[in-house]
């Protein structure tokens, strides 16, 4: 599984300790904003078309509270974002709702929280079923 | 303030108990549904809900399911709204003050209702600071281009509500 990490300014910090993190765990984690200073629209916008292009499976978005990041990967065709601050949130997103992208605020959550809950996020698998039907809706919306 | 208020099967009561909250704190609230526990789905509500704010007919909107995740994806496919997923009350302060955030979406079966009250008293209270750090953000959200053919169209799920009503779902 090929997962991308991405951040604002804000959330510099916590993307490099998650990203050491989770490749120290024997993930493929490609960083999706290295070397770039970019605001949390373009960061969001950055990682919403890394999903669309599906150059990853997943992507992990941090900026200080991580709800603006969520509002702006939502807003683009086919993309199902979750800014989730704790590890049931993100383990039941992606069984439920197919989420692809997570977000988190780096002035929320702390360093060892947000550890499980990329764990948990990237871990889950999407239960189909019935919950299709609302995927599908939400990809006709935009 | 004029609410509008949705909600999905799974936290119908919470969503009754938050019309009532409202509702004696003198506010008017528009409840979008759902109304019982029969398995429904999300988008609708979300829909019907964040509509009532884009439109102008609300000022403001409240949406939960189980993790809240759902129900706020779809408010924020619609053009104009901001919804913001939060789970404690400072990013609900920031959501207002900083992004404009113009509906509210929590889990019910996240957060518990003495936060969820909390979060939703300081949301509505909560001022919004124009900056133009803040103003350029939200510039750019609006320039993203959004399908607007879905605006009140109330039949825009039929297509996927017949399937499943024939049985092209799984069940499980």
């Amino acid at each position: 599984m090929k997962i991308a990490i991405a951040s604002d300014e804000n959330g510099l910090q916590l993307k490099n300790h998650l990203k050491a993190h989770l490749e120290k765990q024997g993930y493929d984690v490609s960083d999706a904003t290295s070397n770039q200073s970019l605001d949390l629209f373009d960061a969001a916008t950055e990682v919403a078309k890394v999903i669309s292009n599906k150059e990853a499976d997943r992507a992990i978005m941090i900026d200080e509270y991580g709800v603006g990041s969520s509002i702006v990967a939502n807003k683009y065709k086919g993309i199902i974002c979750a800014n989730v601050a704790d590890e049931h949130s993100a383990e039941m997103t992606v069984r439920h709702n197919s989420t692809k992208i997570i977000t988190l605020g780096s002035g929320i959550v702390g360093n060892k929280l947000a550890e499980k809950i990329c764990e948990a996020f990237i871990k889950a698998d999407y239960d189909g079923g019935r919950h299709q039907i609302r995927v599908d809706m939400v990809n006709k919306m935009c | 303030m004029k609410i509008s208020i949705g909600c999905d099967h799974i936290v119908t009561d919470l969503k009754n108990h938050l019309v009532d909250y409202l509702t004696d704190k003198g506010h008017e609230v528009i409840d979008n549904g759902t109304y019982d526990n029969e398995r429904t789905h999300y988008p609708i509500y979300g829909k019907k809900t964040a509509e009532k704010v884009s439109s102008g007919e609300a000022d403001l909107g409240i949406v939960v399911c189980g993790t809240g995740v759902g129900i706020s994806v779809s408010a924020n496919k619609v053009k104009g709204i901001r919804a913001a997923l939060v789970r404690d009350i400072e990013t609900a302060r920031y959501a207002k003050k900083q992004l404009n955030a113009n509906v509210l979406a929590m889990g019910g079966r996240i957060t518990g209702a003495g936060v969820i009250e909390e979060t939703i008293d300081t949301f509505l209270e909560t001022k919004y600071e124009e900056t133009e750090e803040s103003k350029k953000l939200i510039e750019k959200i609006e320039s993203i281009p959004m399908n607007e053919e879905l605006i009140g169209d109330e039949q825009y799920f039929d297509e996927f509500i017949e399937k499943w009503n024939n049985g092209g779902y799984p069940a499980n």
